[in-house]
């Protein structure tokens, strides 16, 4: 129970007060008028005593009365509904009333409960359940049962203005007779039979002769002693006079709440509305209020005494539709009581007249009330002790037996009702309660409690309950009120009382006020549970403000606890509001739900939070406080719900309702939605235009789109061919300034710094937003906001900024998880500042067609804004960043305008999207500038580099047709016509090409990266221009998908821009397939250079044999027919193809599915003078045409991709030069030949056949070592294991035995057979010639070892034997590339074969001493038949 | 059987509320959520005592007109509640007792998941089928 203002000794004391009534003269009811106030309202302010009072108990002893206070009132005749027990509808009104208008101060001070981990705010008192208690307690009816509230004395009050103001007392003093005795009235209840009139005579100074007053005062205290009659002085001023003077006005806190003046009011109107009996009661009734006076002297008087009562409503049947007539008339009524209470009160007294009040009220009571009040109890005191004796029992006893007695049992018996016995008024039962009553009032707590103990054994054996809960109930209360030694609260008494009054006596009145004196007791002596449980069980469901009030206070009870209960407290704070809001009072409710709020709010009782937040948004909107009922309707939609759906529905449509009468207020500034949520930190912005990727034929460059993820491999493969462009177009260096451009800002990207947009170009921003609820939401008219801050860059700031910008902007409908893409066109450069979003948000209703859904949509629709503001990467490099939580900034929303740059758009036209391995494709590309600024700069930078080529510029090709459409008829080489009379592949044409015309100039700056200058006419391109361009492709050398990325580059012509440069992306994907593998293997020839004597030069340079295998591993049997291999050329430094060699009849080089063909081709080394001119760098191209027309390789396509390929793999070759040992060994192994395989494939595709061409390409290094075009890398890299030892680094190794043997090549050369008669000689010579060559670049010492003979045995048998003559022994030394021919004779004793490869040939280095000679690979077998001619 | 169970962390926030459907789920939490102060009071009481073998049944919170709230403190401060139909008649102390027992047992299972984090609500469908078993069937 909240703190009161009053104490409970003041609390109780006050609720049962000595009631004193008052009749009054029509002239003195004159007199107080003038105040604006009648007698007993004049009386009120001065009620309370301040001094002691003194009075003597039946056993003499002095009892102090302190602070005793006595209600005074008019009498009201009205007759009293038994009490019911059910409080009156006028009652229920004017409590209502009560407590609406008693609210808590705005701003109040509450004081902070901490329990546990909760801090709660609470207002400590609540006034309007004080309000509400006293009213309730001054509204009791009077009961027959207890005494306390009836009327110990009344006042006569005549004006002294009165002709004969004696008779007038005469006249008052029968009246109160008539009205006691009677038995016309029951309901002004009289204490006592005798009651105490007490005459008081007011004297208005301003008016009347006070002399005469004093007179006739003189005469009543003759008549009526001076103990009972007073005169009262009064309106010492006139009003008009002392206007400017300020008095205290002490009746204003008193009417104000004044309950019998609005209770006067409700009666009044009620009597309006009620209309039957009315127009009697309101003829003079209640004049206060009618402000005329009524003809009818005597008649006022019966009117203004019978004129109201609360209770009058009650016969007056009341309709439930007058209800709100009445309420409706009750506000203005009190708006009348409050203007009539700014016109103030007592105007005509001054602060004399209130001494005189005081001193009259104080007078009446120590003379008259409490001698009176002495004087009775002594008197019923001397009745019950000469009762005393016979016991109570005996005494009831006797009373049924003798049956007369003082009560016929018959109306005992009548009286019996479902609450036991009622007793006559006057009944001797009574007697001792009214005795306790008198006591009780007086404050003789002590003998009180005897008597009301004693009532209430009687009344118990009696069976009247209702008299015994009464005596109970006061009982409990004066044993409380005991000082002294007091003996220990009987709360079991209150708590029969109660359930006395509610269950057997069905007076929920009694009941009620039984509580709250119960509870309030209960609370002083800290005994909180006790008290909420007591109000916990009064709530009913009959009075909702009642129960509301009582769940308030049993809530504040579970807080005052030593344990505070919070939860208690909240949950019955939500009760009492629910009650509340039932009974009408939004104001309580809401406070209620608010004070509860505090509790729930946050601790994840999601489910009751948005109860109390659904009610408190939807009570504040009836009160009118539209934001707070926004912003606790925001807190339903913004948590994590996990109300239903249909829940979710009610509150978004309530919430979109309330938010849309809160904007038709104010319209200033746009509220931010709560809903959809913005995934902030998703917010991708794109620069540029959006792309179109197709158009007709032209398929555009992809370039990047919103519609790709982000792929952080990827982001780093653009940036480092970004990287690699920009350092190629500044002459190998990176800026330090270089940053790679990124079209598409999101969360991954970096975005420190901010972005570059150019003006004319569209910014694009996606918003990703989250739908929380469950229900569907609908976004329409979505725009972004903005700031713009005009900045120019070239010349002085002019323009306004206010149409810098143009909107345009999508529409779109929310399915969650989806995004908005917004456009933004700058028009001016500057800074612009991407600021949130503005949307409609509507809710699609649950029911209804579509065409309902579209209408009702319209209707319910907000407009508001969310703010975009997105967090930047947490840092985490410094140990202050570590340590704490610090974000990066992020400018993806706060893009630069700067100005127009060049838009470079690219089309590729037949752009294929299979190719066969090695197939050679000519595409188109198309270069369109579609800004208004020049272009230049264009460069082209590939992951695969080797995929396509532009052809070289300085070599242009007329002969290559132009036209796109003439492709298909058409080799993509260039061709010449065999000559007629040539047969194919006999001797190869030759020609000289240098590496640099096709932009490979070797140790060039950065060829081998791939990046490639795209030959522009005039290297610019105009505005609006395009170029198309061919553009040759050739097919990856392995199989499968491939994704090659290209990057061009360009700049504006412009220089000094903030961009430097721009990039546009594409990606294409081709999916190779197989077509041939193509082997090559070299071989040392062995011939004889002498056979070849038509061409001298190749004797000293020597030959090869090179073997092409060539296998059709496609597996496409159904497309692919057949491979044609249509030529073979060769590139090299120093070696070129000499002839086909091949048996004639394989001469048409047709493969088929799987089918595998072998080539043999002689090769010869290039003049030295080729090899050793300036022309060092130039490539022989040797074509051997197998077909009938020459493809010229050492051309545009062709040549470019040798070429390409060869930049690829000339990294990883042996870096010459190191004139050491091994290489000088390895050199004359090596070869360094390109094998060109050009191959033609007839292709069924769509029934038409097509022929697709291809080249192929092996490169020969090593003699003896197949080369393949396909390389078996791949598998091998499959899985590399991972080497954590620093690699050793390669031994010196010595030259292998194997390589050594390789330093001289030997050839014999005999003749094949020789006759010779052995019978005329026996000895047969034959001359022989050794040729040694040196195939090494050293000089070499050389051992011919000629002694030696073949052991073993097999030789033996086969070849005889046979010896060489001369000099066996020939030591020599060669020079490099020398041969020399050394003269042998071989001696031959038998005709027969023989085989002379036996001389062995020992080499060594001529520089490397130490080295023993190695011996020297011999030839193969070189047999000789020797036959004996007869 | 009972219509509402519930578990509170120690920091008194619900970890896992199931109610009966067919009934007003608000109500039950307005109801568990009040009989937390019970509980606090209850523990509060007995935790002087013997802090250490006390009983972590802690018997019937508190009666409402339909309802009967029975509550269960686990070492760690976790509470259970369990709301039982004032009607039911038949469910004795002990079966209630029982009833705390199996769902501590389901409980500690749920946090001897290491994927699961303690302070997370409960999804567990193990435990879930544990509390249905417990409930009343709603026909």
């Amino acid at each position: 129970m909240a703190q009161c203002v009053q104490s409970v000794h003041e609390f109780i004391q006050d609720s049962f007060v000595p009631m004193v009534a008052v009749l009054c003269s029509e002239d003195a009811e004159k007199v107080t008028r003038k105040n604006n106030l009648n007698f007993s309202e004049l009386l009120r302010p001065f009620c309370r005593l301040t001094s002691e009072g003194h009075m003597r108990d039946p056993n003499n002893q002095v009892q102090v009365v302190k602070n005793l206070r006595i209600s005074v009132n008019n009498v009201v005749t009205r007759p009293s509904v038994p009490a019911s027990g059910t409080p009156s509808l006028a009652q229920r009104l004017l409590l209502s009333e009560v407590v609406s208008t008693c609210q808590p101060a705005e701003g109040g001070v509450a004081n902070v409960i901490t329990a546990g981990d909760y801090d709660l705010n609470i207002s400590a008192t609540t006034p309007w359940f004080e309000a509400y208690r006293e009213t309730f307690l001054q509204s009791m009816p009077a009961a027959d049962h207890e005494f306390l509230n009836h009327y110990l004395a009344c006042l006569l009050v005549v004006s002294s203005s009165e002709a004969v103001p004696v008779e007038k007392f005469l006249k008052l003093s029968q009246e109160q007779h008539r009205i006691q005795h009677s038995g016309e009235y029951t309901n002004p209840k009289w204490f006592i039979p005798n009651t105490l009139k007490y005459y008081v005579l007011l004297h208005d100074m301003s008016q009347g002769d006070e002399h005469r007053a004093d007179s006739v005062y003189e005469d009543m205290k003759q008549r009526y002693g001076a103990q009972g009659c007073y005169l009262l002085k009064v309106n010492s001023r006139t009003a008009a006079a002392g206007a400017d003077e300020q008095i205290p006005d002490p009746w204003s806190q008193y009417l104000h709440k004044s309950s019998l003046q609005s209770q006067d009011h409700y009666e009044e109107s009620a009597s309006v509305l009620a209309n039957n009996t009315a127009v009697e009661n309101n003829v003079g009734g209640t004049p206060e209020l009618d402000g005329h006076h009524s003809e009818e002297r005597d008649g006022s008087l019966v009117n203004s005494l019978d004129s109201t009562h609360p209770l009058q409503l009650d016969t007056s049947g009341d309709t439930p539709g007058s209800l709100d007539a009445l309420r409706a008339v009750a506000v203005e009524t009190k708006a009348g009581t409050a203007a009539a209470a700014a016109a103030s009160h007592g105007a005509c007294l001054t602060l004399n007249d209130h001494d005189r009040i005081r001193q009259f009220i104080q007078e009446f009571t120590f003379r008259g009330l409490l001698p009176h009040i002495e004087k009775n109890i002594r008197q019923l005191n001397d009745q019950l002790v000469s009762r005393k004796g016979l016991s109570r029992s005996l005494f009831s006893a006797t009373k049924k037996w003798f049956g007369g007695g003082k009560v016929p049992e018959k109306s005992i018996a009548e009286l019996k009702n479902t609450s036991g016995l009622l007793y006559p008024p006057e009944a001797p039962e009574l007697q001792i309660r009214k005795m306790a009553d008198l006591c009780f009032l007086v404050q003789h707590y002590e003998l009180a409690y005897s008597c009301y103990h004693t009532a209430k054994k009687d009344f118990l054996s009696d069976q009247a309950m209702l008299y015994a809960a009464g005596a109970l109930e006061m009982a409990a209360v004066s044993a409380f009120l005991q000082g002294g030694a007091p003996r220990p609260y009987p709360a079991h008494y209150m708590d029969t009382a109660i359930q006395t009054y509610r269950d057997v006596c069905k007076n929920m009145h009694l009941a009620e006020r039984c509580a709250l004196l119960s509870a309030e007791i209960l609370k002083s002596q800290a005994k909180f549970s006790d008290a909420a449980t007591l109000l916990i069980k009064m709530t009913s469901e009959d009075c909702d403000l009642r129960s509301a009030l009582l769940l308030e206070q049993a809530a504040h009870c579970f807080i005052n606890m030593r344990n505070p209960m919070v939860r208690k407290f909240a949950f019955h704070m939500i009760l009492a509001g629910h009650r509340f809001s039932k009974a009408g009072q939004k104001r309580h409710a809401l406070r209620c739900y608010c004070q509860a709020m505090q509790v729930y709010k946050g601790k994840g009782w999601s489910l009751a939070e948005d109860h109390i937040n659904f009610t408190i948004g939807r009570q504040s909107f009836t009160l009118r406080q539209p934001e707070n009922a926004v912003s606790a309707f925001r807190h339903i939609l913004t948590n994590e719900s996990q109300q239903a759906s249909s829940q979710q529905a009610a509150f978004l449509r309530e919430y979109l309702y309330v938010y849309k009468n809160v904007t038709g207020v104010c319209d200033v500034a746009l509220p931010q939605l709560p809903l959809p949520y913005i995934n902030s930190s998703a917010t991708r912005v794109y620069f540029g235009h959006e792309r179109r990727l197709a158009e007709g034929e032209k398929q555009a460059a992809t370039h990047v789109s919103l519609d790709q993820e982000f792929d952080r491999d990827l982001a780093a493969m653009w940036r480092d061919l970004e990287e690699q462009v920009v350092a190629s177009a500044n002459r190998g260096v990176v800026p330090a300034t270089f940053q790679a451009t990124q079209c598409c800002l999101n969360s991954q990207t970096d975005n420190l710094r901010f972005p570059l947009a150019v003006v004319e170009e569209p910014i694009i921003v996606e918003v990703v937003f989250r739908n929380p609820l469950k229900v569907p939401l609908v976004l329409s008219d979505v725009s972004l906001l903005w700031k713009f801050t005009l900045k120019d860059f070239s010349r002085p700031q002019d323009a306004a900024v206010g149409d810098a910008l143009a909107f345009s902007n999508e529409k779109e409908t929310l399915v969650p998880g989806v995004g908005a893409r917004l456009k933004l066109l700058p028009h001016q450069t500057g800074q612009l500042n991407i600021l949130g979003l503005v949307y409609n948000l509507a809710s699609t209703p649950s029911t209804g067609g579509t065409t309902v859904s579209s209408s009702a949509a319209l209707k319910s629709d907000v407009r508001g804004r969310q703010d975009l503001e997105i967090q930047g990467p947490r840092l985490n490099q410094t140990k202050e960043e570590k340590t704490s939580v610090s974000h990066g900034p992020d400018r993806r929303l706060d893009p630069t305008i700067t100005p127009p740059m060049p838009l470079l758009e690219v089309f590729f036209l037949q752009f294929p999207t299979a190719l066969l391995c090695g197939e050679i494709r000519k595409a188109y590309v198309e270069f369109c500038n579609v800004s208004g600024v020049p272009l230049c700069g264009l460069r082209v930078v590939s992951t695969h580099p080797d995929f396509f080529t532009f052809g070289s510029s300085s070599l242009a090709t007329p002969l290559t047709p132009l036209s796109p459409t003439s492709f298909e008829n058409c080799s993509a080489y260039k061709t010449l016509a065999t000559p007629p009379g040539a047969t194919p592949g006999s001797v190869a044409a030759v020609t000289l090409v240098s590496a640099g015309d096709f932009g490979l100039g070797e140790g060039g700056s950065g060829t081998s990266n791939g990046v490639a200058e795209i030959p522009l006419e005039d290297r610019v391109l105009k505005p609006g221009q395009s170029t198309q361009l061919p553009l040759w492709l050739r097919g990856p050398d392995h199989e499968g998908v491939h994704e090659i990325n290209f990057l061009f580059y360009y700049e504006s012509a412009v220089k000094g821009g903030k961009i430097s440069h721009r990039v546009l992306r594409h990606t294409v994907f081709i999916c190779a397939s197989r077509s041939l593998c193509v082997r090559a293997t070299a071989c040392r020839s062995n011939t004889l250079p002498e056979e070849e004597a038509e061409e001298e030069d190749e004797r000293r340079n020597g030959s090869m044999l090179v073997f092409v295998d060539v296998e059709n591993i496609n597996t496409n049997e159904a497309g692919v027919r057949e491979f044609h291999i249509a030529q073979v050329s060769s590139s090299s430094k120093q070696w070129r193809l000499h002839r086909c060699i091949n048996p004639a009849e394989d001469k048409d080089c047709k493969l088929n599915s799987r089918e595998r063909g072998k080539l043999c081709f002689r090769a010869t080394r290039c003049k030295p003078v080729q090899a050793t001119s300036a022309a060092i760098e130039k490539y022989i191209f040797a074509d051997l045409s197998l077909g009938n027309e020459q493809i010229i390789s050492s051309t545009t396509p062709c040549a470019d991709f040798f070429f390409r390929r060869l930049s690829r793999s000339q990294g990883a070759g042996p870096g010459g030069g190191a004139e050491d040992l091994t290489s000088l060994v390895r050199k004359c192994n090596e070869v360094d030949l390109d094998i060109i395989v050009l191959w033609k494939a007839f292709v069924v595709e769509d029934n038409k056949q097509v022929i697709l061409e291809g080249q192929l390409h092996v490169a020969l290094q090593t003699i003896g070592k197949e080369a393949c075009s396909l390389t078996q890398k791949e598998e091998a890299q499959e899985m590399v294991l991972l080497k954590f030892k620093p690699e050793l680094p390669p031994p010196m190794t010595r030259p292998s035995m194997e390589q050594l043997s390789h330093l001289i090549k030997t050839n014999l050369h005999y003749p094949e057979s020789y006759r010779h008669p052995f019978i005329h000689k026996s000895l047969c010579l034959v001359p022989v010639t050794l040729t040694l060559s040196n195939c090494s670049l050293a000089q070499v010492d050389v051992i011919i070892d000629l002694r030696h003979k073949t052991t073993s045995p097999e030789s033996l048998e086969v070849h005889g034997s046979f010896t060489w003559l001369g000099q066996t022994q020939y030591k020599l030394q060669l020079r490099a590339q020398e041969v020399m021919r050394v003269p042998l004779r071989a001696c031959f004793l038998h005709a027969g074969v023989y085989n002379l490869g036996t001389p062995r040939v020992f080499a060594k280095l001529a520089d490397q001493g130490a080295m023993c000679e190695t011996s020297q690979q011999t030839a193969t077998p070189a047999l000789i038949i020797i036959i004996n001619d007869t | 059987m009972a219509v509402c169970i519930a578990v509170i962390a120690k920091e008194n926030y619900p970890l896992y509320i199931r109610s009966v459907p067919t009934q007003n789920e608000l109500k039950f939490h307005y109801t568990v959520h009040t009989s937390l102060d019970v509980v606090e009071e209850k523990i509060s009481a007995v935790g002087k005592a013997m802090a250490d073998q006390r009983e972590l049944y802690l018997g019937l919170l508190y009666p409402t007109e339909d309802y009967k709230v029975y509550g269960y403190v686990t070492n760690s401060k976790v509470k259970f509640v369990i709301v039982v139909d004032s009607s039911n008649t038949s469910l004795r102390d002990n079966e209630i007792r029982s009833m705390f027992r199996k769902l501590h047992n389901s409980f500690t299972d749920v946090m001897c998941n290491p994927f699961y984090n303690p302070g997370d609500t409960i999804q567990s469908k193990a435990f879930d089928g544990m509390v249905s078993a417990m409930m009343v069937q709603a026909s």
